[in-house]
């Protein structure tokens, strides 16, 4: 009933359109009866957590798997029947490494039939827009995950699909390019490719018209973004106090208690933060400033609910289960400077990687490393820790300066390496064990810190299940415990978190706080800006530099200009005209809106203004938003490049 | 050496032992190797069709042909009546070899002198032809032999000494024990470049080597299971070589032993070099063939060392498998032991301490 409603209202038929569609693996049921429809020129988020289901929507919308019960129609018909309409990008580069740009993009053109003279417009048009115009006999094993992502993209639209099918296309690519890839994104749409992605990035589904919230092969909710985050019925309030540690573990436990009413609905912390979500903005704040002493020196400002928010909120089913303490052995309290590097660098050949970077980080304090692929994060955390000779410079690991690889040091630290720490062809439990056992740790220890990792991780009932059995966000949790099992005092993390999803990533950073709160000092690589947000401190690394160093809301408030949220009469056009006068990296499509970077307020908006009149586009309104860690990224990337 | 080694040899023995593609390794290829060399390569040569022109036509030619024919490794085929008949009958494949009897024959051999006959080959299969003349020489040698001693009209050819000719047993006890060596060759470097490797390509290298083990103590732990399941291939190619083809085992079973633990030093010290210098398994794997290969042509596993042109038998003198093999035929076959094979067990020794300190020393190296 409600579907003929929307044809009614709706000029458009649907481009897809999906209901009550299941799909059993087996006995396993991966969905659980699905209702959605996609309309024309869309960018639509199926959003969700890993083994939600988002891939199995997008096999058996591809045409390349069949559904156990429902109906999925695209452009009206089955679709197998409308193959050549649909492109499909998946996370794995599906690309010819050793064909150049151009080749490849002709190899898609010509299985997908199109006439050489379409092919010839539509491949200039594309690598135009994509940056890559430059780069044509370039071969693709040669290019960047951002630039061969894109490339696939070309590929993918050389055909001129109606329908576009991305199924996570932007893991393992950098905030950068990601950016970049999601203007491509709005561009494409713009022309009246209609859109349909999956990704775990939050930050992303911002960008997206609707979303569709998926979770255990189930819809939970749908809309827009903003539409989402009003139905939370939430106001998020950003507390900042002297102790933020402490100041949290007041408010859980008031939640807990229910001291306080209904006036909190719910707490996260991040790292300089607390995130408090509320119903009543006023009596919140009341609440807050009852629960909390005067002399922890409260600030509370005022912001919408995020997606994040609307996300933890939706999924965490088990609210607020504490977390199991670690079976701590008693140990001498550390303070001060845990690890220490003097202008290090690092030369590989004629190639400078790391270019005179200094960080100190104290016991218990967390620190993470920021920076696109290739800025030296790994490289910079292989020289912390030991594994990577310094070229230059002086590093001081828990008050050692020489003997970095000593057994007495290393069994002081943890370290979760990028790749994997678990061995796949190994159960849980013997994964487990081996770590306990290269450590020296046996007997009641031993027992007591797997039977930790088994109760912390939920892993009961599957200490015999092989790791390379696991999903991804219970490996990475799996890891975690594996590096930790020793109770080093220095740990490093090279992106823990990274295809993780919000829910998993929430729990995984609990636990790393937890080691803090210990004393251990710990640092952490990353691209996701979303594990950014839980450091104390953040260095942020462009080109093997460090170029900006501080507390996230300290990077937040350092950033020059504004930033303008834009509601325009014509999103595309009014996006190209302002790319015109401004870098390009200063504006951006976000979902149906315009965010726009401004040097300047005055000045700038009042350039913007007359562009836009200029091109006969109106503004219907216009709304300053804070920062966030990934404008606050991109712009102290660029700005560094501008400086070059 | 603790409960970190400990730790290391367990994870390795439950790796190796999950690891389908090394059952099929250690299993498989002796099964697949030995049947195939054993039955399939061998040179023994029947049912050759002979065409005869018999001028001579006397009682001792007829004997002649019918030592030719009579243990089957001749067949008598129409001959076409004269001698450019049967060379064109050879040159067309019709026939594999034909017989000229010259009407002197009778004559010479009476006066007690060396007779002759002319041979026409189809040599286009040079094994083939060659094996046919070895036959015919070692047929008219006997002959002649007999003839000498005895006189006309006596049945002087001796059935019973053909069957020395039937080379059908020997021939697989030649290739048997060259394939034991050749699969342990193939196997040994696979497996144990394979071990490091997958280690280094997910990554779980770098964690252990933040972890308090010593890189010495995770080479040990490597080459322990490798040393168990490499001996396990050798008994299934021994049981296989055994039961199937009858091999016998003459010699001392510790030798075989001592002997088999060096070369399985020297095949694992190879893969781990292979390991240090490839990026990945299918990088290890392709350039294993290119090692394999030489070692086995050039082993005399497969084909007599003393066929090939003298550079090539001097180069196998470098060769570490050529050792292994003249071991392994010297204990199986000969039943002699390390007071005669000791000059071969030294050279393997030594190829063994040399290529185990050089790997281990390139491993060491990366991993620090």
């Amino acid at each position: 009933m409600l579907s003929l409603a929307t044809h009614a209202v709706n000029p458009h038929s649907p481009i897809v359109m999906v209901s009550g569609l299941e799909k059993n693996y087996g006995n396993y049921p991966a969905l659980k009866g699905i209702d959605f429809e996609i309309r024309e020129s869309e960018i639509f988020g199926l959003i969700g957590p890993d083994g939600a289901g988002k891939t199995s929507t997008f096999h058996i919308l591809g045409g390349i798997m069949d559904e156990s019960k429902g109906e999925v129609a695209i452009l009206g018909k089955d679709p197998r029947q409308v193959r050549l309409d649909i492109g499909y990008l998946t996370q794995t580069f599906s690309l010819y490494l050793d064909l150049s740009i151009n080749e490849n993009i002709e190899y898609a053109a010509r299985i997908r039939e199109v006439p050489e003279a379409k092919f010839k417009e539509r491949r200039e048009r594309y690598l135009r827009i994509m940056g890559l115009e430059k780069f044509g006999d370039r071969l693709a094993q040669n290019l960047s995950g951002g630039m061969k992502q894109k490339l696939a993209l070309c590929c993918a639209l050389i055909g001129r699909p109606k329908l576009l099918l991305l199924d996570e296309p932007t893991t393992g690519v950098d905030p950068v390019s990601r950016r970049d890839f999601w203007d491509v994104l709005g561009n494409v749409a713009a022309e009246g490719v209609t859109i349909a992605v999956a990704t775990p990035y939050l930050d992303e589904a911002e960008r997206c018209n609707r979303i569709a919230l998926i979770h255990k092969g189930q819809i939970l909710e749908m809309g827009t973004p903003a539409e989402l985050k009003r139905n939370l019925g939430l106001k998020r309030l950003e507390l900042r106090t002297r102790d933020i540690e402490s100041s949290f573990d007041k408010l859980e436990d008031a939640l807990k208690a229910k001291t306080v009413g209904d006036a909190i609905s719910d707490v996260q912390l991040f790292g300089d933060r607390i995130d408090v979500l509320v119903r009543d903005t006023d009596a919140g704040k009341e609440a807050l400033h009852s629960l909390l002493s005067a002399d922890l020196k409260p600030e509370i400002v005022e912001e919408d609910a995020t997606l994040e928010n609307v996300f933890v909120s939706k999924l965490s089913s088990s609210e607020h289960a504490a977390a199991p303490s670690f079976p701590e052995a008693a140990r001498e309290a550390k303070s001060g400077q845990a690890i220490a590097a003097h202008s290090i660098s690092k030369i590989f050949g004629h190639f400078q990687a790391v270019k005179n970077v200094s960080v100190q980080i104290n016991y218990g304090e967390i620190y993470g490393l920021l920076g696109a692929n290739g800025a030296g994060k790994t490289t910079t955390i292989k020289m912390l820790c030991g594994l990577l000779d310094i070229s230059n410079g002086e590093v001081s690991l828990a008050g050692r300066k020489t003997e970095l690889r000593s057994v007495k040091l290393r069994k002081e630290i943890g370290y979760m390496s990028q790749k994997f720490v678990l061995y796949d062809d190994l159960t849980v439990m013997e994964n487990l064990n081996f770590y306990c056992g290269t450590y020296g740790l046996s007997g009641k220890e031993r027992k007591e810190r797997i039977g930790w990792a088994i109760d912390t991780f939920e892993l009961q009932g599957n200490e015999g299940t092989m790791a390379g059995a696991l999903p991804g966000g219970w490996k990475q949790k799996l890891s975690f415990a594996a590096s930790v099992l020793h109770q080093p005092s220095i740990i490093f993390l090279d992106e823990p978190t990274s295809g993780v999803d919000p829910l998993a990533r929430r729990q995984l950073w609990q636990y790393i706080r937890l080691f803090a709160k210990n004393g251990a000092a710990i640092l952490v690589t990353t691209h996701f800006l979303e594990e950014a947000e839980h450091c104390a401190r953040l260095g942020f690394m462009v080109d093997g530099q460090l170029v900006a160093e501080g507390s996230p809301s300290e990077i937040k408030a350092a950033q020059p200009g504004v930033l303008i949220s834009l509601k325009v009469s014509n999103t595309p056009k009014a996006y190209e005209a302002l790319r015109e006068i401004f870098e390009e990296w200063q504006v951006s499509i976000f979902g149906a809106n315009l965010h726009v970077v401004l040097d300047n307020k005055e000045e700038d908006m009042a350039r913007c203004q007359q562009k836009l009149a200029d091109n006969g586009i109106r503004i219907f309104t216009s709304r300053q938003l804070p920062f966030t860690l990934e404008d606050a990224f991109i712009s102290i990337v660029q700005r560094s490049k501008r400086n070059k | 050496m603790g409960s970190g080694f400990s730790a290391l040899l367990v994870k390795e023995f439950l790796q190796l032992l999950r690891n389908k593609q090394l059952l099929v390794i250690l299993v498989i290829t002796p099964v697949v190797q030995l049947c195939a060399y054993g039955f399939a390569l061998s040179p023994e040569v029947k049912h050759l069709r002979l065409g005869v022109i018999d001028y001579a036509a006397s009682p001792v030619s007829r004997d002649l042909i019918a030592a030719l024919t009579r243990n089957q490794v001749f067949d008598l085929e129409d001959s076409g009546g004269n001698e450019t008949e049967l060379s064109l009958k050879v040159r067309d494949g019709k026939l594999d070899a034909g017989l000229v009897i010259g009407p002197e024959f009778t004559r010479t051999l009476k006066q007690g002198k060396r007779a002759k006959v002319q041979i026409l080959l189809d040599a286009v299969d040079a094994n083939t032809a060659g094996i046919t003349t070895g036959y015919m020489i070692q047929i008219f040698n006997n002959f002649t032999s007999e003839h000498a001693q005895t006189q006309v009209g006596v049945d002087f050819v001796d059935l019973d000494s053909t069957f020395l000719y039937n080379p059908g047993l020997v021939a697989s006890w030649f290739f048997v024990p060259g394939v034991i060596g050749m699969v342990l060759n193939i196997a040994g470097i696979l497996v144990s470049s394979s071990t490091l490797l997958r280690e280094k390509e997910t990554g779980t290298l770098e964690q252990l080597l933040m972890t308090p083990v010593s890189s010495a103590e995770i080479l040990i732990a490597k080459i322990i299971p490798l040393l168990v399941v490499l001996f396990i291939n050798i008994g299934v190619s021994l049981s296989i070589s055994m039961g199937i083809f009858h091999l016998p085992f003459r010699g001392d079973p510790l030798a075989l032993f001592l002997i088999s633990l060096l070369y399985i030093f020297v095949v694992m010290s190879i893969g781990i070099s292979l390991a240090t210098i490839s990026s990945n398994q299918r990088q290890a794997m392709l350039i294993s063939f290119f090692i394999t290969m030489p070692v086995i042509t050039l082993s005399g596993a497969l084909a007599p060392l003393e066929s090939m042109p003298e550079f090539f038998r001097n180069l196998s003198l470098l060769n570490p498998l050529r050792y292994y093999i003249v071991c392994l035929k010297g204990v199986l076959l000969k039943g002699v032991g390390l007071d005669i094979l000791w000059p071969e067990v030294l050279v393997l020794f030594v190829f063994a301490a040399v290529l185990l300190s050089l790997s281990a020393s390139r491993f060491r190296k990366q991993m620090a």
